[in-house]
């Protein structure tokens, strides 16, 4: 599974790059606007090492957004099960929340929280959050009948069975969407540093940006294709393990 | 014990009522059945009966006790076997049935086996046995005994009626053969547009399986049949 995400990803980059490379023939650019095969490789050479930190900083802040995210998700899904104001007041909350672009209000949390740590993870968490709310309030919202029926008319319904059924038949749409929101997590982490960060690869490649450096947001680009793939590999095995060890009870 | 009276309903969305001033009752403990075409409403009125339904006009008096509905969609969740899962449901006081009804219903095999590798037939047996294993008065069984072969139901009946002479049972089958073999009182439900929309037949409320003569069996069979 591991090996299967990497090498998707690198066929991508290799095409991302050779588009590149297209561009620059039919325009006819110069070695300033998009360097050479050569110019990249030798960028690589210096600065690959050096990025490694700056990715795994950033990958640590996403996975710790992402986690604090899913967390979240899980205590207000539960709580918005509920039929009463608090339930209805939730959803309309989050939905229309949601609909709003979130990153666009990054800039209010660095001037409260200034650019170190708290601000990225914030951002981070802020921008996978909503998708991942949204989905646990919509799976944990719908009753599964032909299971709750019993226990409902028997008198046996708790909120504790209620939520563990509902999760339960539908493990693998959370496992799903666990996994497609830690590319927003990255997303949120990398956007933050773009802003107003002062570490992680987002600041890297906004160095690289004043200096018109294409090469080095390319090998940036390179390694946070590979860690998030990586990660998202890595939430897959999690959740296919979780998924047959609970197949394999039943 | 459960009388019907005067009852109207309607979809909401729909045309067409269900039922338009339907009466009827049970007033016996016994093994009973509901009867009728398919859409008539026999689910509805279940589910009217076991209070999971409102928004109806009439009364519907209850003086039988708790009642339960099954029906043959239901599932058991999936983390345990079905034998964890019928011990866990099932109150004290009614553990020591757990074995004879498990037995009888033909589904020791199946115990330690997850919902979801089970046959259709082993998962209805499954839900109805959790069910008699409650503390109720009156249950009612929505073909919760579809999928599984006719002398296993046969058995399975015989044990019910066996078990729990006092309750009240209301089945629903769409075998006219079967309804009229093994049941007490027959409610035959009509179209909205007939009246009165049901008629109780005299059912042959077989307990052994060797009692009922083939010509009063036929003969409830054709009055079933003839008012439907």
């Amino acid at each position: 599974m591991f090996h299967k995400r990497l090498y998707q990803f690198v066929f991508i980059y290799i095409l991302g790059i050779g588009f590149l490379f297209l561009i620059k023939k039919v325009l006819n650019l110069s070695d300033y606007v998009i360097p050479s095969p050569v110019e990249i490789y030798e960028t690589g050479r210096k600065v690959f090492l050096r990025y490694i930190p700056d990715v795994l900083n950033t990958l640590s802040v996403a996975i710790i957004g992402h986690v604090l995210s899913i967390f979240m998700a899980t205590i207000i899904g539960i709580i918005s099960r509920l039929s009463n104001w608090i339930g209805s007041f939730i959803k309309t909350a989050a939905f229309n929340i949601q609909a709003y672009p979130i990153v666009a209000v990054a800039p209010i949390i660095f001037i409260l929280l200034g650019d170190g740590l708290s601000s990225r993870l914030l951002i981070a968490a802020m921008i996978c959050y909503f998708p991942l709310l949204l989905s646990f309030i919509g799976i944990l919202s719908e009753p599964v009948v032909d299971i709750e029926h019993f226990y409902v008319h028997s008198g046996k319904m708790r909120w504790q069975l209620e939520v563990k059924i509902r999760a339960f038949e539908n493990m693998n749409k959370l496992v799903t969407v666990i996994s497609g929101s830690a590319t927003l997590a990255m997303v949120g982490t990398i956007v933050s540093e773009f802003i107003g960060a002062s570490s992680g690869i987002g600041y890297s490649i906004r160095i690289a940006l004043y200096q018109s450096d294409l090469a080095k947001i390319l090998i940036a680009l390179f390694l946070i294709g590979i860690f998030t793939s990586l990660y998202l590999a890595f939430l897959e095995w999690l959740g296919r393990i979780v998924v047959r060890k609970w197949e394999h009870n039943s | 014990m459960i009388e019907c009276k005067n009852i109207n309903y309607k979809y909401h969305g729909t045309q067409y009522p269900v039922f338009n001033d339907l009466s009827c009752k049970i007033d016996e403990p016994g093994f009973h059945a509901l009867f009728g075409l398919s859409g008539v409403g026999k689910s509805t009125l279940a589910r009217l009966i076991a209070g999971q339904l409102d928004g109806f006009t009439g009364k519907i008096d209850n003086k039988t006790g708790k009642i339960f509905y099954s029906y043959n969609l239901e599932r058991l969740p999936g983390w345990s076997s079905v034998g964890e899962h019928i011990a866990k449901v099932t109150p004290v006081q009614n553990k020591n049935r757990i074995n004879e009804i498990i037995e009888s219903f033909g589904l020791s095999s199946c115990i330690d086996s997850g919902f979801s590798h089970l046959s259709l037939g082993q998962r209805n047996r499954i839900n109805l046995a959790r069910y008699l294993l409650q503390d109720f008065d009156f249950l009612i069984m929505d073909e919760s005994l579809a999928n599984v072969d006719e002398a296993t139901r046969e058995q399975i009946i015989f044990k019910i009626k066996d078990m729990y002479p006092q309750k009240t049972f209301l089945y629903i089958s769409h075998s006219v053969a079967e309804v009229s073999m093994f049941c007490k009182n027959i409610i035959v439900l009509r179209s909205f547009q007939k009246s009165p929309q049901s008629l109780t037949v005299l059912g042959q409320d077989d307990t052994t399986g060797k009692s009922v003569e083939r010509k009063n069996l036929e003969k409830t069979m054709l009055e079933i049949v003839n008012v439907s």
